[in-house]
């Protein structure tokens, strides 16, 4: 029986030092912009008009309902529930999937409204961010991908990569927590 | 001891999700008829949201609650500097600007 007051480090160490290390990398794009951003305000502020809050909180609710599913693959792999665990892993990729085709809606509507990479300092930084952002959930779609591959055989199954694979998605969504505050919130 | 660990999940998510559809409110404070104004409170207000956000996302999604007491102290301290050089920039930015 696992001794339930035992501390533990979720997944690989080195993970962990991956996401504190991406976390400083986009801290400092984050402090870059808020500078550019303040030398600016009405040009960010008539810019950012053009985005829709309202697809910035639907694809915000959709990513933390991915990281929920995830959050639940992971204590079903931890008590041995495995199909539930793959469940909870695919629904987690299919929510991803649904995020990433909104993202690439709200790119075609904001483009078609005539606000390119190059119209202006704001555009340049939403499309920037947005952009990295998508890169990394494409790499997650990956980690997500070896949690299901591990979780189908009980010759492969591993309870630290499937964390390992989780904590690179926990961190995908709570980036976009911080971007989304970044482009869509503040004034 | 099962369902009890997955409602807590839903809650977090719930939470989380409320919150986030806080933004819409907070917005609408400070904005008028579709013009976006600048709030120095709405920019400091939807970082330490965020902040917050993402603590929750830390202990509940990430599970440092269960970590040892260092990454739980690491990432507090790592939330702490995200907000600090945030706000720091942003105000500084203004004040200078």
């Amino acid at each position: 029986m696992t001794d339930k007051s035992m501390k533990f480090v979720p997944g690989q160490p080195d993970m962990w030092a991956f996401v504190l290390f991406e976390t400083l990398v986009f801290t400092s794009y984050f402090a870059v912009y808020l500078i550019f951003r303040t030398a600016s305000p009405q040009l960010y502020l008539q810019s950012q008009a053009h985005l829709s809050l309202r697809i910035g909180i639907f694809n915000t609710i959709v990513l933390l309902a991915s990281s929920w599913a995830v959050a639940r693959c992971v204590q079903a792999s931890r008590d041995g529930r495995f199909a539930s665990a793959s469940t909870n892993a695919y629904l987690a990729t299919a929510l991803g999937f649904v995020f990433l085709g909104s993202k690439i809606f709200e790119w075609a509507k904001v483009i078609r409204s005539g606000f390119g990479f190059s119209t202006n300092e704001f555009f340049m930084h939403y499309y920037f961010l947005t952009a990295i952002h998508c890169l990394h959930v494409l790499i997650g779609f990956v980690a997500l991908g070896v949690i299901i591959y591990q979780l189908r055989s009980p010759a492969r199954r591993s309870q630290e990569l499937v964390e390992t694979g989780a904590t690179y998605w926990h961190t995908v969504d709570f980036l976009w927590v911080l971007i989304f505050a970044m482009l869509y919130v503040v004034r | 001891m099962k369902s009890g660990v997955n409602n807590r999940l839903l809650v977090v998510w719930l939470v989380l999700s409320a919150i986030t559809v806080g933004y819409f409110w907070m917005d609408r404070t400070v904005d008028h008829d579709g013009i976006l104004r600048p709030s120095a409170v709405v920019t400091a207000s939807a970082v330490m949201i965020a902040l917050v956000k993402v603590r929750i996302i830390f202990r509940e999604f990430m599970e440092v609650r269960k970590a040892p007491a260092l990454l739980c102290r690491l990432t507090d301290a790592w939330i702490a500097i995200i907000a600090v050089s945030l706000l720091g920039c942003y105000f500084i930015g203004s004040a200078v600007g």
